[in-house]
């Protein structure tokens, strides 16, 4: 392999622009690989961490599934089609019945790790002359410590308040921004759909970094709301937090069979999410790929150009015994190692942007509120994009490489006399 | 004298028209031969199939004895690298390699290390006077300088054989005598030369003259040894 490096080297680094050009050609296909996947994956990551520690892995809930089709299936048989019009909306049976036991029931189960009661509404809060819909969430703050890790978002740790002063509330803080209060102690009116009003006294802010959260909702002692909504004793969720969140679809499928109950796992919940997630990759994958495609054109260029031109080299190297797998070998392995250096140089480039947008001090608000790009910086990317750039600059030359092996040198001796 | 190379009752084919025609040569370690002829008499294509770059239509090919066989082709390519040296037309060195990188190249091709390649390769363009400037481009040297260099190359493995083809062709005088000398010097030292050309003057420092036309070997005259 010595003349093999010896040829393919001197070629490289003699013609130094082309293989410049090549060369950042890949860099650019790898940089932007890895600094798009770290910003894509980072944001999903970011936002799937938040919403998993906040909300719950599963959530059992009264979920009013009318069979409008069921009496009348019931008079005319299964065989008959029918379309209704005009159905009116039944009163919802919003009450998990029981709910005290089903919480001591399920807390022995070893996959889950903390259980705890919602009741949850809508209200109109008020703050001076500004008015605002919320979604008010009555909560334990004791078994709700178990069931969601709600204290890592609760600005100033209050959340003990709400269990010695039941007219506090923590509220979302782009809600309280919206409603013009800055600071805690402000007090403000909520009034319920039953048309009860109660004055509240914010205690602390709700900080999670996804925005429909923070723009909406409020929490309250779970009794307080309870006595508001005019719901004593009453739940309409309960949240679980298992130990395996992968298997939270599972397990919301076996609590769903042993209760009779609707529940959700935290996948379906964020299916919207994550689907959009899913064609967020597709298309950034199909960008970069766009790219490194276009690199490895690039390669495949260079290095049918450098065939042609080559000709006469080509022809002599096999009169003095270079072999067609040498010929071959000699311009893979000058396509390989412009990928080589391309992938180092793209993976300096990547970590570059990485450092970049890591330092960057942006407020960015949109589904997710966070200061700064939020980036995963996983080796793997940098790794699968060495990987890329290898096998595609390997298949770029492998098509010249060969061509310049079946040269015939007697040809180009003859055209060349 | 043991023979190098021998064609048996070679001919070569080319789509309906026939090149060469039953050719029969055998040529003897440390001789000089010339192959004249006038264009298109089958004076190149004699000179790839000796020098194994062409595969015959049908016939023979003995090198040191052994017959060849053209489907081997790494045998061939390891035969062109170590018993055979190329000296062409047109020098065809390697524009980016350096004069002493060019030498080098079918030294390592042999699995010879770098270092000692490049040692050699400096013995042999000293030899040849192009001692000092060895990391000069060709493009940097003159006409004659690079045919030089092309010897060198054709040198480097140590091999059997020279085969050149028209090596003066490119050449004013001057040069033409220097390469000439050279062929010479290297036919005194017991290698043998297979030299192609169309210059008569150039047959009479041969020790043998194979003429050709249409194909064929019209006459191979042996002369004194004592020219060069």
């Amino acid at each position: 392999m010595n003349h093999i490096f010896f040829v393919t080297l001197k070629l490289l680094f003699e013609r130094k622009r082309q293989t410049i050009v090549a060369i950042i050609g890949v860099s650019i296909g790898v940089g932007a690989f890895i600094a798009m996947a770290s910003l894509m994956n980072g944001f999903q990551k970011y936002f799937i961490e938040q919403a998993l520690d906040l909300n719950a892995h599963v959530t059992l809930k009264i979920k009013d599934e009318p069979d409008k089709e069921r009496i009348l299936r019931k008079v005319y048989g299964e065989g008959v089609s029918f379309s209704i019009f005009g159905a009116k909306p039944k009163e919802l049976k919003d009450k998990i019945i029981d709910y005290k036991f089903l919480i001591k029931k399920f807390e022995k189960d070893p996959n889950i790790i903390g259980i705890a009661p919602h009741l949850t509404g809508q209200g109109i809060v008020r703050y001076g002359t500004v008015d605002k819909s919320a979604t008010l969430v009555g909560i334990d703050p004791t078994l709700e410590r178990r069931a969601s890790v709600i204290d890592k978002f609760i600005s100033n740790k209050k959340l003990d308040v709400l269990i010695s002063d039941r007219d506090s509330i923590i509220i979302g803080k782009l809600l309280a921004r919206d409603l013009g209060i800055d600071e805690m102690g402000k007090k403000v009116i909520i009034t319920t759909p039953n048309g009860i009003t109660h004055l509240f006294k914010v205690v602390d802010f709700f900080d999670s970094g996804i925005t429909m959260l923070d723009q909406t909702r409020i929490y309250m002692n779970l009794k307080t709301l309870q006595t508001i909504f005019n719901k004593p004793n009453e739940v309409n969720e309960i949240i679980f937090r298992v130990k395996n969140v992968y298997q939270a679809n599972e397990i919301a499928e076996k609590i769903k069979n042993e209760t009779g109950y609707y529940t959700e796992s935290w996948q379906k919940a964020f299916r919207n999410f994550l689907q959009l997630f899913k064609i967020q990759n597709y298309i950034t994958y199909m960008i970069v790929f766009a790219i490194l495609i276009v690199s490895a054109f690039g390669i495949f260029n260079i290095i049918m150009m450098t065939v042609l031109e080559k000709k006469r080299d080509i022809a002599i190297l096999k009169a003095l015994g270079y072999e067609n797998k040498d010929i071959i070998r000699i311009f893979v392995f000058h396509g390989v190692t412009i990928g080589f250096l391309g992938a180092l140089f793209g993976c300096l480039l990547g970590y570059g942007i990485q450092e970049f947008l890591a330092s960057v001090n942006v407020s960015v608000e949109g589904l997710v509120r966070t200061k700064g790009f939020a980036l995963d910086r996983d080796p793997l990317y940098f790794i699968y994009g060495v990987l890329f750039a290898f096998v595609f600059s390997t298949f770029a030359a492998f098509y010249p490489s060969y061509k310049a092996s079946k040269l015939n040198p007697i040809d180009i001796f003859r055209s060349s006399a | 004298m043991s023979i190098v190379i021998q064609l048996r009752d070679i001919s070569k084919k080319i789509r309906d028209e026939t090149i060469l025609k039953n050719i029969n040569l055998s040529i003897s370690k440390g001789e000089f031969i010339s192959i004249i002829g006038p264009s298109g008499s089958g004076k190149s294509s004699l000179l790839y199939i000796l020098g194994l770059l062409d595969i015959p239509s049908s016939g023979e090919v003995y090198v040191e004895g052994e017959k060849i066989e053209f489907t081997e082709s790494s045998k061939i390519a390891h035969f062109r690298n170590l018993k055979f040296g190329f000296v062409f037309q047109f020098h065809y060195l390697i524009a980016e390699f350096s004069l002493l990188e060019n030498v080098m190249v079918p030294m390592v091709k042999a699995g010879i290390s770098r270092e000692d390649a490049k040692e050699k390769a400096a013995l042999l363009l000293q030899k040849l006077g192009l001692g000092g400037k060895e990391k000069r481009k060709p493009f940097q040297i003159s006409g004659g300088e690079q045919q030089r260099v092309a010897i060198a190359r054709a040198l480097a493995n140590d091999p059997i054989l020279i085969i050149a083809d028209e090596p003066t062709g490119n050449l004013d005088s001057k040069n033409t005598a220097i390469v000439m000398d050279i062929f010479c010097k290297l036919h005194m030292e017991g290698k043998t030369v297979i030299m192609v050309t169309h210059e008569i003057e150039l047959t009479e420092r041969t020790e043998r003259i194979v003429k050709m036309l249409d194909g064929k070997i019209i006459e191979d005259l042996e002369l004194s040894k004592k020219k060069c």
